[in-house]
């Protein structure tokens, strides 16, 4: 691995605080660290394609059992007797907004790993926001559907934690402090909310694995991570991760605009299912008609954690160009809207 | 509520005498800090034993600087310091360790983003993204991070509960600049969330428990608006909101601003009924607080 001289990670983490205070303009007079290699080679072997599955869904009804179970099975997962974690975003809740995984998609989604052979379906978050798990659940809904599936929820911000070497440094962590539930754990399946992002440009499956990052340690927000950087912190978290991942959005409503909190609600009606999570974001970032390799984690990610290149995708399920929209971004990421 | 809440943060307790997030989870500093304040707020004589056990849990975590770390995990410094301060300055027998770790506080503060950012900022003529002050410094919750509302509060709470014990000039100054910088985070209309009012001019939304918990820092300035308008806005989302630590945290904070809170007392025993608060220790022993008179354990 080639290890970065301190003065690079400075400039990288000042780039990042730039890049998200000061706007994308600034981005190419601090470019200097993006030459170097900043993860194992050997660490990271990429598949020369990836499997991503668009699958309608016109709204939060009970026929998203089927849906996801669907979903689910096109991937072949070995489930039986596995313990499966599912990630979603309740970063924050807005009673009028869409800034949430839905209810339904999780509950949905228990049912079906537990029916294809699930030992045990947990759903555990670190919300960014609010240290109030209690109001969140019961506010979103998922306090009685947790009650009613006697289904197990961690507080992935209060979580016992274990120290872990990072095997990439695109921040200056080198090691990060990530929740033991991780780590007890065969499947973490990220489910995020289809949503544009003010920091970030986009928030998919890889983003949403902040929440991972424990809120005791590191604050709320998950402050120390927007500090180091928010590309290097995602790229950090993902490359690191102690299991196996699976990607499932909740792009049936997402967000545009001001996202991820106060934006607007877009409808999509869909779905996204896979096993590479820079696949499954790539093509939810071209759902939302922004070009992944414009947003900067998205195309270091496809450099060493999976594909982003729409010609290494296979689209299983529908077709990705019926579903397409135009998601509104802010100002500053004007330039991800200009596909290529 | 009362009998049955303190039996449930008894059989929480860990073998070592502190508490975890919730049982059987690794002790951590701020819910045994919180669990030994509930415990001396309903004293009996069956609870001695546990609180002996709390004391000597926080008592022997304290690092030769002063600071606690959160839990035997990490060996750094962390916010959870200004909740230990808080819950062993109510016994006089710790006071050495309690001034240490005040002397540790007030080396603390929140960062500052670098003049390259801000200068970049004024050449380019962005917008700037949040509207807060960066000049004012508070307490971050992890060191060489920038200032939150909430660790800033318990920092102040605590540096107010031991000011007169602090032979340091700083003292005031900080308490000063910590309750500027969480005035200057104050929501629209009253109220605070995690410390940020607006992104690229759009409103956040305030939280009732750090709103409350604000308030509690403030609570020597009752008399000014910001807090007057942000006590309406912590009885607007409290009628809203169903959990423990906000009902909790919401009827310390009116009763330290001479209200009953009655309504709120009542929601909480329902809301215990239903849920036990997620058996989330901070959370009960919270709700112990609120109920069990313990108020006074965050007057200053």
């Amino acid at each position: 691995m080639v290890r970065d001289s301190f003065e690079c990670e400075v400039k990288m983490n000042r780039r990042e605080f730039i890049k998200a205070s000061a706007g994308a303009s600034l981005y190419p007079f601090l470019n200097s660290c993006e030459q170097q290699v900043r993860w194992e080679k050997a660490a990271f072997i990429k598949t020369k394609r990836s499997q991503v599955a668009i699958l309608a869904a016109e709204q939060y009804g009970s026929s998203l059992r089927d849906t996801i179970r669907r979903g689910i099975e096109m991937f072949r997962l070995e489930l039986n007797g596995r313990r499966v974690l599912l990630k979603p975003n309740l970063v924050e809740f807005d009673l009028k907004g869409a800034i949430n995984t839905h209810p339904a998609v999780i509950e949905a989604a228990v049912d079906a790993f537990k029916t294809l052979g699930a030992r045990e379906v947990i759903v555990a978050e670190g919300p960014g926001h609010r240290r109030d798990n209690e109001y969140l659940l019961t506010a979103s809904g998922l306090y009685d559907v947790f009650k009613e599936h006697r289904i197990r929820y961690v507080d992935l911000n209060t979580d016992d934690v274990r120290l872990s070497k990072l095997k990439s440094s695109f921040t200056h962590f080198h090691q990060l402090y990530l929740p033991e539930t991780l780590y007890n754990a065969d499947l973490l399946v990220s489910m995020p909310k289809l949503k544009t992002h003010h920091w970030a440009g986009v928030t998919l499956s890889l983003k949403n694995m902040f929440g991972v990052v424990p809120g005791s340690v590191y604050g709320w927000p998950k402050n120390a991570l927007h500090w180091a950087g928010i590309v290097g912190s995602i790229l950090d978290i993902n490359s690191s991760l102690p299991l196996p991942r699976f990607a499932i959005v909740d792009g049936i409503v997402g967000m545009e605009g001001n996202g991820p909190l106060q934006g607007q609600e877009k409808k999509s009606g869909v779905l996204i299912f896979g096993n590479d999570l820079v696949a499954v974001d790539a093509t939810a970032a071209r759902l939302m008609k922004i070009e992944p390799r414009k947003v900067k984690y998205l195309d270091l990610a496809g450099e060493f954690l999976g594909n982003i290149g729409y010609e290494q995708i296979d689209q299983i399920g529908e077709n990705l160009h019926p579903y397409q929209q135009d998601f509104r971004v802010i100002d500053n990421f004007a330039y991800l809207k200009k596909l290529v | 509520m009362l009998e049955e809440s303190l039996n449930l943060l008894l059989l929480g307790q860990n073998p070592d005498g502190g508490w975890g997030a919730v049982a059987g989870k690794r002790s951590n500093t701020e819910a045994t800090a919180l669990a030994l304040l509930a415990l001396q707020a309903v004293f009996k004589k069956t609870t001695e034993p546990a609180v002996q056990k709390a004391k000597t849990w926080l008592a022997e975590r304290q690092s030769v600087d002063g600071s606690w770390p959160l839990n035997d995990s990490l060996k750094e410094s962390s916010w959870s310091t200004a909740l230990a301060i808080i819950a062993l300055s109510a016994s006089a027998d710790f006071n050495e360790r309690v001034i240490k770790a005040g002397r540790w506080t007030l080396e603390q503060e929140g960062s500052k983003p670098g003049i390259l950012a801000n200068l970049i900022l004024a050449v380019t003529f962005q917008k700037k993204a949040v509207q807060l002050n960066e000049d004012l410094i508070g307490w971050p919750w992890t060191p060489n991070s920038f200032s939150w509302v909430e660790p800033t509060s318990y920092f102040l709470l605590a540096l107010k509960k031991i000011r007169r014990n602090l032979s340091s000039k700083t003292v005031e100054e900080r308490i000063q600049q910590g309750e500027l910088m969480i005035y200057d985070r104050m929501c629209d209309n009253g109220g605070w969330n995690y410390g940020n009012s607006s992104v690229y001019g759009d409103r956040l939304w305030p939280y009732p428990d750090t709103t409350a918990v604000a308030l509690i820092a403030l609570q020597d300035h009752q008399e000014r608006k910001e807090n007057q308008v942000s006590l309406r806005a912590l009885d607007e989302m409290a009628k809203k909101t169903d959990s423990g630590l906000a009902l909790s945290w919401g009827a310390i904070c009116l009763s330290l601003y001479g209200q009953e809170g009655a309504e709120l007392k009542q929601r909480l025993v329902e809301r215990f009924a239903k849920t036990k608060f997620l058996g989330e220790t901070k959370a009960i022993a919270l709700g112990i607080l609120a109920m069990g008179n313990g108020a006074r354990f965050f007057r200053v």
